[in-house]
């Protein structure tokens, strides 16, 4: 994680951000610290990656890029407002072991923001931020299958916003930010699917982080607390409204770093498993 | 109507990226072919896929950039290159060389069919950069000419595979199969069939014939066929012609009766007695018209206007006076017959069933009936993929084939 010490609404690039809608950065500071006490009881041990005053949206790690073990590959953000955080995220990875391999320039794609494992695969979205291009591209440096998944709507820009694999048979998914064909990967590909309609989908309730059996969210509208708690799943919200001004939540301000992805991807149970388990990079 | 082509690689197939492109260009109102698709094999492989469409300028347009967002690009052509020759009957170092499927080669930016596909040639440019565009031939090596614009290496040429149905016949899949074990009339019945198919689609069709036509009896049969219009053209060489002219002078082929099939005193000279007189009569149509040969297959092939090649060979008697001695004259003069050409029959002749093999597009439907079936493998093996063969007799063969044509 990303402490938000420089986090502020300075420029549009989604429907969700107004840079005339300021940002409280005191209020921004104790949700994000409270979101951080919140995992680090679910039982995560939590990386903090140090601001730097000219990034606002380095608080936003799921976009650092995607880590695969011991393997880092670094986005290649679409918008120029986000590309001078790449050498930034690829200098900590570097400096913390991870070998970086990246994707070609010419192709975008935005790191765990736009590619969450599910099973075998790493599910990765396109349009507003990744191009579909990119998806041979990760595949082969990951060595995992993908599965493309085109978004349909310019507020769920980001695949993690429609997406949140809870263990290895479920997740949280919400159909109305895919086209048709994007919906039918996911049926075929999710067995039990815990489905959002669109009010709980913009509520942000897929942003959310999968700790253990504890599932992090900004919000819980009742109908998803009681699915969640059925499979056995604890729900801790926790108030990231500042951070919403700008498009994220919860998962948006996370990196699993403990994620492999592809069949050599050890997965473990939700619900009674690990405490920070690799199906979830947030 | 413009082409383009784009290429797609990934997960395409399961994450139904394919079908997704495939159905944006049919919504557009554009048409498509597959060119290539590799399938990964295992699931973390990634597939790809080469898609030509063919539509509107504008559509395409519009197309190529929306399949972009579907991880689709344009696959960036480039034009052939092309080389001039620096002497007559000499291609450039690195000439392309062609086979007898469908050919086109893109000079100037525009795809330009090559005529008369054919295997084992060069393609020739004309005209480059006339208004036109130029055209482009296929030519074999020995008539190339100084100056003659040659394509050479890979770059800007592609090849139209041929459509093969598939279906549980072997009519359906004329793919070169021998059929050795399969009832004989039902064959003919069904070669019937598909020459009245190609004839009533205004093909033109091509007879192969060698000696043992005549021997077997069924020379008759054949001059049937061309008397009655079924056979367009020609091809055979001296044997097939001297038999067919003794047979029908003397009764003998080879110096055996046919009516009989037992060989008269000296009929081994007979053929050479019969070229004889065609030589002294200075060809065949002369010999046709002073009335010393009133049938058979080469008499109606010459009272019928019926074009035929006979292509001459080292062994050959005499030879008759019709008979090319030159062999790329041969060639060539076969060559000059090939266009129109939709069906062919090649009747127990290997060395004119070969060469003729060899000159036919891939298109042209072809049925080598000969009781060798090294001859039919031999013709599949050079690369005639429309071939059927079918090994039998080529007597009981003909007869069967003019009775179903010629009730």
């Amino acid at each position: 994680m990303c402490p938000p010490e420089h986090f502020g609404v300075l420029y549009e690039i989604n429907p969700w951000m107004h840079h005339r809608v300021p940002v409280d950065r005191e209020r921004a500071h104790s949700q994000w610290e409270q979101l951080k006490r919140t995992l680090e009881q679910a039982g995560a041990q939590v990386e903090v990656q140090e601001p730097r005053p000219d990034l606002p949206d380095l608080v936003f790690t799921a976009n650092a890029g995607i880590v695969n073990g011991s393997q880092f590959v670094p986005s290649r953000f679409r918008h120029p407002e986000r590309q001078a955080e790449e050498p930034h995220d690829v200098a900590w990875f570097e400096s913390h072991g991870f070998t970086v391999e990246h994707l070609p320039e010419h192709v975008h794609h935005e790191g765990a923001g736009d590619a969450l494992p599910f099973g075998d695969v790493l599910l990765s979205g396109y349009r507003f931020r990744s191009d579909a291009a990119s998806h041979a591209y990760l595949s082969r440096l990951t060595g995992a299958a993908v599965r493309s998944v085109e978004l349909a709507d310019d507020r769920l820009y980001h695949l993690d916003l429609t997406f949140c694999p809870l263990d290895e048979r479920r997740a949280i998914v919400a159909p109305d930010g895919w086209d048709a064909y994007g919906r039918k990967v996911v049926e075929a590909l999710v067995p039990e699917p815990l489905v959002l309609d669109l009010d709980e989908t913009l509520a942000f309730c897929a942003n959310s982080v999968v700790v253990g059996s504890t599932v992090v969210m900004a919000r819980c509208p009742p109908a998803v607390g009681r699915r969640l708690e059925a499979w056995g799943f604890d729900v801790a919200v926790c108030d990231v409204g500042e951070f919403l001004k700008a498009g994220g939540a919860c998962r948006c301000l996370t990196l699993a770093l403990d994620v492999t992805v592809g069949p050599q991807g050890a997965r473990s149970a939700g619900p009674g498993g690990r405490s920070a388990d690799s199906s979830t990079p947030s | 109507m413009a082409t383009e082509v784009v290429e797609v690689e990934g997960h395409i197939i399961d994450s139904l990226i394919l079908a997704k492109i495939l159905d944006t260009i049919v919504d557009a109102g554009a048409d498509y072919r597959i060119v290539d698709v590799q399938i990964g094999r295992a699931s973390t492989d990634t597939s790809r896929a080469r898609i030509e469409m063919v539509g509107d300028d504008d559509v395409l347009t519009t197309l190529v950039s929306r399949l972009q967002l579907h991880g689709a690009n344009r696959v960036v052509d480039v034009d052939a290159t092309l080389q001039a020759c620096d002497r007559d009957g000499v291609l450039p170092e690195g000439f392309y060389s062609t086979t007898n499927l469908a050919t086109e080669v893109r000079v100037h930016g525009r795809w330009i069919e090559v005529e008369n596909p054919e295997m084992d040639c060069a393609v020739v440019v004309d005209n480059v950069g006339g208004v036109d565009g130029g055209h482009a031939r296929t030519t074999p090596m020995h008539r190339v000419r100084r100056g003659d614009h040659v394509v050479v290496g890979l770059d800007g040429v592609r090849v139209q595979p041929l459509e093969r149905p598939r279906g549980a016949n072997p009519f359906e899949f004329m793919a070169s199969e021998v059929s050795s074990e399969k009832p004989k009339e039902v064959l003919v019945a069904e070669v019937a069939d598909r020459i009245r198919g190609c004839k009533d689609a205004g093909g033109k069709l091509l007879a192969v014939c060698g000696p043992a036509v005549i021997h077997t009896g069924a020379g008759p049969d054949v001059a049937r066929l061309v008397r009655k219009g079924w056979v367009d053209v020609l091809f055979a060489g001296n044997g097939f012609a001297a038999h067919d002219i003794e047979s029908n002078v003397l009764g003998t082929s080879l110096g055996v009766l046919l009516r009989e099939g037992r060989p008269v005193e000296h009929g081994h000279s007979n053929h050479l007695r019969v070229i004889n007189e065609i030589r002294r009569r200075g060809s065949i149509a002369a010999a046709v018209d002073d009335g010393y040969l009133t049938g058979g297959v080469m008499y109606e092939c010459v009272t019928h206007d019926v074009p035929f090649v006979l292509g001459g060979s080292v062994r050959d008697d005499g030879p008759l006076p019709d008979v090319y001695t030159d062999v790329v004259e041969a060639a060539d003069a076969m060559r000059a017959l090939v266009p129109g050409v939709s069906v062919s029959v090649m009747l127990a002749s290997t060395l004119h069933a070969i060469a003729t093999g060899n000159l036919l597009p891939a298109g042209v439907e072809t049925f080598v009936v000969d009781i060798n079936q090294a001859v039919v493998t031999k013709l599949a093996d050079r690369g005639s993929h429309q071939a059927l063969g079918i090994v039998t007799d080529v007597g009981l063969f003909a007869g069967l084939l003019a009775d179903s044509l010629c009730p």
